[in-house]
C-alpha cells in the first residue's frame, strides 16, 4: 500500500494536486482513498462531480454520535476513489487538529484499511504541520511519503522549508519521509531556479513540474480533475508520470 | 444520558489497569499526566502500594507543555529517571490532556529505545476507558516483548489476568495456585501477581493456559497464536463449578480448543451478579451449580462480551443498571451501587476493588474452591 500525505502553504494546490494524483492512479487501476484533513471539507469535491461527502466532523454534529460504518462518511468518486473529509470544528470554536485524530482513530475503529483494502491512501492535510494533530497524517502507520506542493513564491517556499524542517524533526519517530516537491507554477519570475535552489539546498528531489493552466480551472468549475476530464493533455501527463513514478518506488 | 454516573462510582481508568499489570515486573511505568495524579494510580487503586517498591513516574505534565507540545522535555526527564532508577523496561501511558494534544506515545517509545537502550512500550490509554482495557494492553505489550521460546511441557498453565483490581489481595489468586498444584498442574507463571519476571518469560512452557480475568484474554490469544496453547476462561470459585472449570482444563489440553465454562448457564432475571465479566460470570456459575439459584450477569465492561452467556447483559449506564436491578430479587454488586438498587430487591454486598477502590476490601471474601451455600449470603 502506497500512502501519501501532502503538505503545502495553504491556497498552493494541494487539494487539486492531490485529486488529480488520486485520480490518475484511479486511471492506472489502482483502489485509492483520499482522505482531506483540511477544515474546509473541498479536498475531494472534484472527484466527486461537485458533490460533497459528509464530513466526519459534520456527521457527529448532525447525529451526536460516532459513524457506524463506512459508507456514514465516505462516497465513491471517479475511479471508484473513495473519499472521506475529516471536516472541522464550528469555525471559531473547539480543536481542528483534535478533529484529524478523532477522524483517524474513527476509521481505524471501523477498520477502512482492512475492509477496503486500498493500493494507494493520500492525506490532503491543511497548510502547514502546525500542532500535534496536522501532524497524524505522517506518524507511523499512517503515511510513509510526504509531498511536498510549492511554487517560487517566498511564502510558499517559506512553508515547505518549515514542513520539511517539521519532518526532518521527526527523524527519531519512524514517522513519514519527505519523498520531493511538487512544483505548481504560478508564473514567478525565475520560478524555477528558485524552487531548484530551495530543493538543493535541502537535498530534495522535484518529483513533478505543474505548469500554470487554465484547463484545470476549467475542468474544475465543472468538477471533475483535469485527469478525468482531459487525461490526455500535459498537465495531466504530469500528474499520471507522478503516480507512475510512486508504482515504480514501491517495486 | 447515556455512559453518565450521577449517583454511583465509576470504575479505575486505562491507565490505573496498566500500572497495575506491570506492578511487579521490574519496569518503570509512565504516566503523562499532570503532577498530583499519582495517588489515584498508586495508592487508591493499589493496595500493594504499602508492601512492595514499584516505579510509577508521573511526568507533571503542565498547561505550557501541553500548549508548546514539549516532549523533548518529557524524554529528558524519563531518560534521566532511567539512568538513576535502572527499569527492566519502560511503558509509557497517557491520561486525557495527552489525548487532547495527540501525543504519539508509539513514537516516543521508538525515541526512548534509542537514547536509554531499553525496551520501551507506547500504550494507547486516555484515563478516559476501562482498567481492563489498559491492563490487557499493558500485558500484551510485555509478552511480545519478553517471553522467550521454551519447550512445552504437559499439565502445565499460567494464570493470566490477575491483577488486584479484580482479585484484591484477599488470598484469591494464592488459592488458585494451589487449586492448579493440587490438581496436577504446574503452574508456570501468574501473570502479572507473584511471579518472577523470568517466570512469565517462559510463559510458552505452558500447555494450557487459564484466564482469569477479561484483561487476560488478548494475552492468552496472542500466547495461543504464538506457541499453540489453547485457553479456559474462569475463576474456581464454588466447589462444583471449581470442578468443571479443571474438567474444562482437561479437555481445553486434550483437544486444543478454548473453554469458557462459566458462560453455560441459562439465568433468569431474578438473580443478578454485578461485575467484570469472567469473574462475575464464573461466581454466578458457582451460586448456580453450589446453591440452586439461576443467575444472570449484569457486565458493566466487557471486553469480549462473547465469553458471556446468553443471559447475561452488558450495562454500561447508570439508569440501565438500576432497570435491571428493578427486575432482580437479588443482586449482588459493589456497595457503591446500592444506591441504585429498588427497594423490595435484597442488595448483597460483593466489593470490586476496580469499583470501590479501598473502601470495602476487607469485605471482599475468597471464594475459590470454597463451597457455596446461601446462607453466607442470608438467603
Amino acid at each position: 500500500m502506497i500512502k501519501i500525505a501532502i503538505y503545502g502553504k495553504g491556497g498552493i494546490g494541494k487539494s487539486t494536486v492531490t485529486s488529480n494524483l488520486a485520480a490518475a492512479f484511479a486511471r492506472l487501476g489502482k483502489k485509492v482513498i483520499q482522505i482531506g484533513c483540511d477544515p474546509k471539507a473541498d479536498s475531494t469535491i472534484n472527484l466527486l462531480n461537485g458533490d460533497p461527502v459528509m464530513p466526519v466532523m459534520n456527521y457527529l454534529r448532525e447525529y451526536d454520535k460516532e459513524p457506524e460504518q463506512i459508507s456514514d462518511i465516505a462516497k465513491e468518486g471517479f475511479g471508484g476513489i473513495l473519499c472521506i473529509e475529516t471536516g472541522g470544528p464550528t469555525p471559531g470554536l473547539g480543536c481542528a487538529g483534535r478533529g484529524i485524530i478523532t477522524t483517524f482513530s474513527l476509521l481505524e475503529d471501523l477498520k477502512l484499511f482492512e475492509t477496503y483494502q486500498p493500493d494507494v491512501v493520500l492525506y490532503d492535510v491543511l497548510g502547514d504541520v502546525v500542532c500535534g494533530g496536522f501532524a497524524a497524517p505522517i506518524r507511523e502507520n499512517y503515511a510513509d511519503h510526504v509531498l511536498i506542493v510549492t511554487s517560487g513564491e517566498k511564502m510558499a517556499l517559506y512553508a515547505a522549508n518549515n514542513i520539511n524542517s517539521a519532518v526532518q524533526n521527526f527523524a527519531d519517530r519512524a514517522y513519514a519521509k519527505v519523498f520531493g516537491l511538487v512544483m505548481n507554477r504560478r508564473s514567478v519570475e525565475k520560478e524555477e531556479e528558485k524552487v531548484r535552489a530551495f530543493a538543493e539546498a535541502n537535498g530534495l528531489e522535484i518529483v513533478a513540474d505543474i505548469p500554470r493552466s487554465n484547463d484545470i480551472i476549467h475542468w474544475e468549475d465543472q468538477g471533475k480533475t483535469i485527469v478525468e476530464g482531459a487525461p490526455e493533455l500535459p498537465v495531466s501527463q504530469q500528474f499520471l508520470a507522478l503516480a507512475q513514478k510512486f508504482l515504480q518506488e514501491e517495486k | 444520558m447515556k455512559q453518565t454516573a450521577r449517583i454511583i462510582s465509576i470504575y479505575a481508568s486505562d491507565t490505573a489497569g496498566v500500572c497495575s499489570m506491570l506492578y511487579e515486573l521490574g519496569g518503570m511505568t509512565i504516566v503523562h499526566d499532570a503532577s498530583g495524579c499519582n495517588s489515584t494510580y498508586s495508592t487508591h487503586d493499589e493496595p500493594r502500594w504499602y508492601q512492595h517498591d514499584s516505579m510509577i513516574y508521573i511526568s507533571a505534565l503542565t498547561e505550557t507543555d501541553a500548549i508548546l507540545g514539549n516532549d523533548a522535555r518529557l524524554v529528558d526527564d524519563i531518560v534521566r529517571a532511567a539512568e538513576e532508577m535502572k527499569p527492566r523496561f519502560l511503558a509509557l501511558c497517557g491520561s486525557p490532556m495527552p489525548m487532547m494534544i495527540g501525543t504519539d506515545f508509539d513514537a516516543l517509545a521508538t525515541e526512548l529505545e534509542q537514547k536509554t537502550g531499553l525496551p520501551v512500550f507506547g500504550l494507547h490509554t486516555n484515563g478516559m476507558n476501562s482498567y481492563l482495557n489498559g491492563a490487557s494492553q499493558a500485558l500484551c505489550a510485555y509478552l511480545k516483548r519478553f517471553c522467550i521460546e521454551v519447550p512445552k511441557e504437559k499439565k502445565s498453565v499460567n494464570i493470566i489476568g490477575a491483577t488486584p483490581l479484580d482479585f484484591s489481595l484477599n488470598g484469591s489468586v494464592g488459592s488458585i495456585r494451589s487449586w492448579l498444584k493440587d490438581n496436577g498442574y504446574q503452574v508456570v507463571s501468574c501473570m502479572a501477581m507473584g511471579s518472577s519476571p523470568e517466570e512469565i518469560s517462559r510463559a510458552g512452557k505452558a500447555s494450557v493456559n487459564l484466564v482469569i480475568s477479561s484483561c487476560g484474554l488478548a494475552a492468552a490469544e496472542y500466547l495461543k497464536k504464538r506457541f499453540g496453547a489453547p485457553w479456559v476462561s474462569g475463576v474456581p470459585y464454588g466447589k462444583s463449578f471449581s470442578a468443571q472449570l479443571l474438567n474444562a482444563l482437561e479437555l481445553a489440553e486434550k483437544t486444543g480448543i478454548c473453554q469458557s465454562p462459566h458462560a453455560a448457564r441459562t439465568g433468569t432475571k431474578k438473580v443478578a451478579v454485578v461485575g467484570e465479566s469472567v469473574t462475575a460470570s464464573s461466581f454466578a456459575a458457582a451460586l448456580e451449580t453450589d446453591c440452586g439459584l439461576s443467575v444472570r450477569v449484569l457486565c458493566p465492561q466487557a471486553l469480549q462480551p462473547s465469553i458471556l452467556a446468553d443471559c447475561d447483559s452488558l450495562i454500561d449506564c447508570e439508569d440501565s443498571m438500576a432497570a435491571a436491578f428493578a427486575e432482580a430479587d437479588v443482586v449482588f454488586a459493589d456497595p457503591l451501587f446500592e444506591p441504585v438498587c429498588p427497594r423490595g430487591t435484597i442488595f448483597i454486598r460483593h466489593p470490586h476493588e476496580a469499583f470501590s477502590g479501598r473502601c470495602f476490601s476487607g469485605e471482599i471474601r475468597n471464594f475459590v474452591c470454597r463451597e457455596l451455600k446461601r446462607e453466607m449470603f442470608s438467603l
